[in-house]
């Protein structure tokens, strides 16, 4: 996907070496492939006119397989698979347009280690920041990377993959946002906040069929990772660009099964390419109840609203729904009113949701606004590529 | 697909009916495949040797992730026994939520691959036998 055409600044090319500063060279010819043997790693030179747009997301229930990332690769278009013929338990995704890294493979302490030092996964000093800020700058910069490989089932670091620049990089993990150069090096980041309750409710689910688990030993779970989550993964919050807040439903008193939810997208004012969606009338705060005359909604129905906040002292909009879809065209209807979409056509929200009615929260806001997220991407990265274009064509004039 | 139709189509759970001469060819009577007992999901798969272990439950573990989870969960009980706001104890509860979170995708992938008839629907979704319904 690389291609080398004759530029002046600012298309170059550099060279990742580990442990070594990178430097332009300003190539303008064909391809080089120059491989270095140091330290273990090898990296290649890639000439590459265009940034890989690099996106992070924040989220705490495992790596690369999460529905979000089925949902973001998805309105891209093609599935995201694992890489052939490679480590069958790499974390990583690849799809046409987007590779999907796990931020677990930066660990620098296995299970047997953090075990050892009494650190969670959660705690900075089990991770290597200098390798992730180094290897994700290569790869938005297009180099190739060999980034190691965290096995989670046996719980070992296995030798590295090869990553190729892709045209979309979203990292994927409980720290993208944690260092402040990883974090400069995003172009769009989202943070996945799940409350409380509903981590719970969630986890029981996907726990309690599993032989050894019992209601104690997953609030112990829960319990024992909250301290450090909230040091260190939860401040990571006020960083993002988007969060989605998913809570307890309000609808129906003493919901504890976290099947009707209530989730808030939280979106920053003022983020370069990023128009944050609204309801009816930007900048005004509505509450608005769909189900009437028009649609008929079953219980408990659903509720909206939409209006600007405050959010750790930055400026936010907020739009937010409570309830579940139950019919297709409650999703229409909702998708109708809504704007800033970035859908390319009427309907294609409701579209992307349909295809994939089998994930989970397909028929929620954690499923709208996953795919609301994945279509403000997509336009974020065309807004990105036809700036380029415009530039190369302006630098080609010249 | 007429919009009376499109109005009223489920996204929470869209029922196939399977054709009867296919059911009878996959050895199944037609059922909803939600609903399919993993017995029958693994007389759909005897034949490409896919050993599936069946515990009862919906859906399996493969057992050596199963039992690392056991086995984690009574080692964190243990280190949280003596000082349960140690450093030790949360890394052990730690280890216990990596290998669930490993369990179940473990799940998902062999509920993924189990079932020939999703895996043909989610290529050609206009064939007949993948038609959805909903009354």
């Amino acid at each position: 996907m690389a291609s080398c055409t004759i530029h002046t600044a600012p298309y170059s090319c550099s060279i990742s070496r580990p442990a070594a500063k990178a430097f332009s060279l300003g190539f303008h010819q064909r391809h080089q492939q120059l491989i270095f043997f140091g330290s273990g790693r090898r990296s290649a030179v890639v000439c590459s006119a265009e940034k890989t747009v690099v996106i992070g997301l924040a989220a705490d229930s495992g790596c690369g397989k999460s529905t979000f990332m089925r949902r973001l690769t998805s309105v891209f278009g093609g599935a995201a698979e694992p890489p052939r013929g490679g480590n069958p338990d790499s974390n990583t995704l690849i799809s046409d347009t987007t590779t999907v890294i796990c931020l677990d493979d930066y660990h620098s302490l296995d299970r047997t280690g953090r075990k050892e030092k009494g650190v969670t996964a959660l705690d900075p000093r089990a991770n290597d920041f200098d390798l992730m800020y180094e290897q994700v700058k290569a790869i938005k910069d297009g180099v190739a990377v060999e980034k190691p490989i965290y096995n989670h089932v046996t719980g070992l670091l296995d030798p590295p993959e090869l990553i190729k620049p892709p045209k979309i990089l979203v990292i994927e993990g409980l720290h993208p946002m944690y260092d402040s150069r990883v974090r400069d090096l995003l172009d769009f980041s989202i943070y996945l906040d799940i409350s409380n309750e509903v981590k719970f409710a969630w986890k029981i689910q996907r726990d309690m069929a599993e032989r050894g688990h019992s209601l104690e030993s997953i609030k112990a779970s829960i319990e024992a990772r909250k301290p450090d989550f909230d040091a260190y993964i939860d401040p990571q919050k006020q960083y993002a660009d988007a969060v989605i807040e998913v809570l307890p439903t309000q609808l129906i008193p003493d919901d504890d099964e976290g099947k009707v939810l209530r989730v808030r997208l939280i979106m920053k004012e003022g983020v370069k390419r990023f128009a944050p969606i609204y309801l009816f009338d930007e900048g005004s705060t509505i509450s608005w109840i769909p189900c009437g005359r028009k649609l008929t909604c079953s219980y408990p129905g659903i509720k909206f609203f939409y209006g600007p906040e405050t959010y750790f002292s930055n400026e936010v909009s907020v739009v937010e729904m409570d309830g579940k879809f139950d019919r297709l065209d409650e999703l229409i209807y909702v998708e109708s009113h809504l704007s800033n979409l970035s859908t390319k056509f009427y309907g294609e929200v409701t579209q992307q949701m349909l295809k994939h009615s089998d994930f989970p929260g397909s028929n929620n806001g954690t499923g709208l606004f996953q795919t609301i997220v994945g279509l403000k991407i997509r336009d974020l990265y065309e807004q990105i590529v036809a700036e380029r274009a415009a530039a190369s064509a302006a630098a080609a004039k010249v | 697909m007429a919009t009376a139709a499109a109005a009223g189509i489920s996204l929470s759970s869209p029922i196939r009916t399977v054709p009867v001469a296919k059911a009878e060819l996959l050895g199944r009577k037609p059922v909803r495949i939600g609903q399919m007992l993993p017995l029958q999901r693994m007389a759909a798969t005897a034949g490409r040797g896919r050993v599936v272990v069946v515990k009862g439950t919906q859906s399996s573990t493969p057992p050596d992730i199963s039992e690392k989870v056991e086995e984690s969960i009574k080692k964190a009980e243990e280190a949280c026994a003596g000082d349960a706001v140690s450093g030790e104890c949360a890394a052990a509860w730690d280890e216990v939520e990596e290998l669930s979170a490993a369990a179940s995708h473990a799940r998902e992938a062999l509920k993924a691959n189990s079932d020939p008839l999703e895996n043909y629907c989610k290529d050609n979704p206009e064939a007949d036998e993948c038609r959805t319904y909903d009354n």
